[in-house]
């Protein structure tokens, strides 16, 4: 007992870990409702969370030198895995999973960890480094070696938000603002490029529905439609859990991963909204607080990236839910059903809470 | 001020610090979050009223909707396999009000067994809140028409129409069509998950199993409309199923029919082929089972057979047996083939026959031997030790070489799933199967059919068309459009056959299976009547309990039931143009002249007299 209470003395903010636990409960209550009482996914997706959560503790535990050291061990052990999904990877329609024995792992969800900490590593050998264009070129490098994998396998919203978890430590650690100015022309002017050559069919009907769900109510628009009604008749306080007629009545689909926040709000309303947020938000603070407090330039770089990748991926998850931005597979960060994405979350966060360690802030 | 490209590329030092570019991200963030916030107010409270409505009133639902199931024929275009719909009363959970209640008056209007209701209550048990749970099956019109009239007194109660497989013929039938069943696990893992997504029953056995991609056809799709309750508002869209494509068999189920009566009481197995094309006209395999029943797990069997006797087991293509005397004919061509003996010659064939420096004796059947004998006499009464020493002279690599043109040791492909292949014994064949050495008294015994040789009632109605076409090869089929591919090799053995065996070979092995039936001294001649349509055919008795060396003779009325003899015949009609073959097994009767013989000819006759000439 006495090493167990002295393990939670030593972390480094136990509020963020408080409110990280109490997010995972609100997914967990909301995962019963949206598998419609199904205890078998329940107690999977509990087993998952203990497992992540025990991760997240022992990374927390790590000096940040360490894991500043291993960071290209993991990003080089991400790549393989992908080469191995590849092969022998196993899926609906595209193969995107990894099985050993029963369990089944998708190791592209790991990019928006690994891929933060090369870049971290790569452009914190010298502070306030300045920019010149082969770094910028091994930062591409980077970022794209990985996405190739998975924008083969095929999973464009991964890959998507792979390269947007890249851009945002490019970003953070060296870019002066005219190059952001720079990229983001350049960004935006390859979208028709993007948009003949890469896209597939399906990829375009979602974006084209987006703009007007009504034109193919029954097909791409159907997601966003019901997603909205579900949101929508949600109200101020909510039908009641297990009461969402949308989720429950099995209309809405992708309950309980990409559209998981709208069972949320339509069984707990606009009220259990506000709360959610709240509790989103004050995790953020801790988090800016953790960095802003950060000695080392990689804590604060890979800090500032897990705040803010966290903070984005909320966003756009609300964001495909409402039916601002097209439907892709983007979980709901500590809520969403699927070990893969708990498990980078939660090591994301043991990260953060490794660079906010008194002791690994000296150098 | 204008700067240098070199500049902009190269040594510029960054104008901002982590700190700012930190802050920017995160007043994007900010902002991003307070206009979802912004989005949510107007979506949950602003128009709430709005997306209240479309999900009190419109709802869309996809509903998958399955195919009705191709129709099965015999070759004279009647009906054996349909499927009939079936209706069920439903209790939607989520919307009855009082379970106890809602059943208690749904029992008193239409009757529902105790049964009936316990199960509904251990499924209601395993499902969702939202499902819905069958209460009764198989409706009358009028319990039907009950129900409906008072369905909008009880909310939640209705009425759903299920297609489900009936089978014309039932038992008759049930080893040709098969059966269809609830997809299972094992299922899952072969099937072309788009093509059955949601399909309930799929083929199990049988042409339903082997055609089953033929007879399910594609399934559709309805999208409706919903009201509050779930209940059915209106049809949006539809894309209808495709019904699966009918099947029109080569049987002829009139005589399936009498086939099946034949064998009723036996254990065993008919095969009827048309020896010109391979047709299946019949096939039999007793005991049977109803496919009918089979689909609601009631017992399905006769009573009168032990379940140790496998009903389902379909022992015309899957059954193994030693070929037995049937197999004479064959090795009898394959010594004419190789001259080792000459055919008219006169041997001495005593009670038994012995190998040199051995003191094994190989018994006859007749206790006291046939005397002199030449090849046509050893077919006609299947004499043991004429055939014992035609094997010695010719070894097994010379009769297994030759039987393999027969198509022995090879499934036939037929278009009936899991077929046997059978053992055709060979040197090769013991050392990889058995690990040992191939010792010449197994060369003996194959020469009478006994020993490592096993076949399928089908394979040998198969090597005996081939016998009746004299060479001509000929592959079996159950559904009329199959056709086989034709190997290169099966037209090698076809050429052999055909061209390197004289016809004056053919003949007298012919000559002497017509006498099997005709003479009077044929082993087939007393149990069988009627003449008329010239039969011919051998006689085949498989022992299941050897004698020891010891014993001269045995009485069959001390050995047990399932120690009894299996009873064998194969045969073909008319001799000089044939257009039916047999071959019978009766299980455990004794020898193959007292029943396989006479329910053989008993075919032949029906189907010459009554199918043919009608």
């Amino acid at each position: 007992m006495n090493i167990l209470f002295r393990f939670f003395e030593e972390i480094s903010d136990r509020l963020l870990l408080l409110i990280t636990i109490i997010i995972s409960c609100v997914g967990l209550v909301v995962l019963y409702s949206a598998s419609n009482g199904d205890n078998n996914i329940l107690t999977q997706q509990i087993v998952r969370l203990l497992f992540a959560i025990s991760l997240m503790l022992i990374i927390s535990r790590a000096n940040i030198h360490i894991i500043r050291m291993i960071s290209q061990y993991i990003y080089v052990g991400v790549i393989l895995m992908l080469l191995l999904v590849l092969f022998l990877g196993q899926g609906r329609g595209a193969s995107r999973w990894l099985v050993f024995f029963d369990i089944s792992f998708q190791p592209s969800e790991l990019l928006k960890i690994s891929i933060p900490m090369m870049l971290a590593w790569y452009l914190s050998q010298s502070e306030e480094k300045e920019i010149n264009i082969i770094n910028l070129f091994i930062s591409f490098l980077i970022i794209f070696i990985p996405v190739i994998f998975v924008v083969r396998q095929p999973d464009l919203a991964l890959s998507l938000i792979a390269i947007f978890c890249g851009f945002i430590t490019l970003v953070l650690a060296t870019l002066n603002l005219r190059y952001i100015l720079t990229l983001l022309v350049i960004a935006i002017s390859s979208i028709p490029l993007l948009w003949k050559y890469f896209l597939l069919p399906y990829q375009k009907a979602r974006i084209i529905t987006l703009f007007d769900p009504e034109t193919d109510a029954l097909g791409s628009g159907y997601h966003i439609i019901q997603s909205k009604i579900a949101v929508g008749s949600g109200g101020f306080f909510g039908k009641g859990l297990m009461n969402g007629t949308q989720s429950q009545l099995e209309f809405l689909p992708e309950r309980s991963t990409d559209f998981i926040f709208a069972v949320f709000s339509e069984e707990f309303g606009f009220l259990g909204v506000l709360i959610l947020f709240l509790l989103y938000a004050i995790l953020i603070f801790r988090g800016i607080s953790i960095v802003t407090k950060a000695k080392t330039y990689y804590g604060k770089i890979l800090g500032g990236s897990i705040v803010i990748i966290f903070f984005m991926l909320v966003l756009i998850n609300v964001a495909m839910s409402t039916g601002i931005i097209p439907v892709a597979g983007v979980t709901l960060p500590l809520v969403s059903q699927g070990g893969s994405s708990l498990i980078s979350f939660f090591v994301s966060l043991g990260i953060l809470l490794a660079i906010g360690r008194k002791q690994s802030g000296t150098k | 001020m204008r700067k240098s490209s070199t500049k902009y590329f190269g040594r510029y030092k960054s104008s901002t610090t982590f700190e700012t570019r930190f802050t920017l991200l995160l007043s994007i963030g900010f902002m991003l979050f307070i206009l979802l916030l912004g989005r949510l107010y107007y979506l949950q409270v602003i128009n709430y009223k709005h997306y209240n409505t479309l999900s009190e009133t419109n709802r869309i639902k996809y509903v998958p909707t399955l195919p009705k199931r191709g129709m099965i024929f015999d070759r004279t275009g009647k009906l054996l396999a349909d499927s009939d719909a079936m209706y069920s009363v439903d209790l939607s959970l989520s919307e009855v009000d009082d379970l106890k209640s809602t059943i208690r008056a749904m029992k008193s209007l239409i009757g529902i067994s105790e049964k009936d209701i316990a199960d509904f209550y251990s499924r209601k048990d395993k499902l969702k809140r939202h499902d819905v749970v069958t209460l009764k099956n198989h409706l009358t019109d009028e319990e039907v028409a009950k129900v409906l009239s008072v369905r909008h007194l009880y909310d939640g109660v209705d009425i759903s129409a299920k297609l489900l497989r009936h089978y014309v013929y039932d038992n008759a039938t049930s080893h040709i069509i098969g059966t269809v069943g609830a997809v299972d696990r094992k299922d899952l893992r072969t099937l072309d998950k788009e093509k059955y997504k949601n399909a309930e029953f799929i083929g199990k056995t049988g042409i339903e199993k082997y055609y089953d991609k033929i007879l399910y056809g594609s399934a559709g799709y309805k999208i409706i409309e919903v009201n509050a309750k779930g209940r059915q508002v209106r049809e949006v869209d539809y894309n209808k199923a495709t019904s699966g494509k009918d099947i029109a068999l080569t049987i002829d189920i009139e005589l399936q029919k009498y086939a099946y009566e034949q064998l009723k009481n036996y254990i065993g197995a008919v095969v009827v082929l048309d020896p010109r094309n391979g047709e299946v006209l019949s096939l039999v395999s007793s005991p049977t089972f109803s496919a009918n029943s089979l689909l609601w797990k009631n017992k399905t069997y006769n009573q009168n057979f032990e379940i140790s006797s496998s009903p389902l087991f379909n022992r015309a293509s899957n059954g193994l047996y030693s070929p037995a005397s049937t197999i004479k004919p064959f090795i009898g061509l394959s010594a004419l083939y190789h001259r080792v003996i000459n055919p008219n010659r006169m041997i001495y064939a005593g009670p038994y026959f012995k190998l040199e420096n051995s003191e094994r004796k190989y018994r006859d059947w007749k206790p006291k031997g046939h005397g002199y004998v030449d090849l046509a006499t050893s077919i006609i009464q299947s004499c043991d030790v004429y055939f014992y020493r035609l094997a010695d002279l010719l070894g097994i690599d010379r009769i297994s070489q030759f039987l393999e043109n027969f198509q022995f040791g090879k499934v036939t492909g037929i278009d009936l799933p899991n077929e046997s292949a059978g053992i055709l014994p060979s040197r090769k064949w013991k050392d990889e199967n058995i690990g040992r050495k191939w010792t010449k008294g197994e060369t003996i015994i194959t020469g009478i059919g006994q020993g490592y040789m096993l076949v399928t009632p089908l394979q040998l109605a198969v090597a005996t068309s081939i016998i009746a076409n004299k060479g001509k090869i000929i592959l079996p089929k159950i559904n009329s459009d199959f056709s086989h591919n034709i190997s290169e090799k099966l037209l090698e053995k076809q050429e052999f056959l055909t061209s390197q065996i004289s016809d004056e070979s053919w003949e007298r092995i012919q000559k002497s299976m017509f006498d099997v039936v005709n003479q009077s001294n044929g082993t087939a001649y007393w149990t069988t009547r009627d003449k008329k349509n010239m039969i011919s055919g051998k006689t085949g008795t498989v022992q299941v309990y050897a004698l020891s060396q010891d014993d001269d003779e045995r009485d069959d009325k001390d050995v047990p039931k399932h120690l009894k003899d299996h009873s064998l015949f194969v045969g073909y009609a008319p001799v000089d143009d044939p257009k039916i073959v047999v071959a019978t097994i009766v299980e455990n009767v004794g020898s193959g002249s007292k029943y396989a013989a006479p329910i053989s000819a008993n075919i032949i006759n029906y189907y010459l007299d009554k199918r043919i000439s009608e």
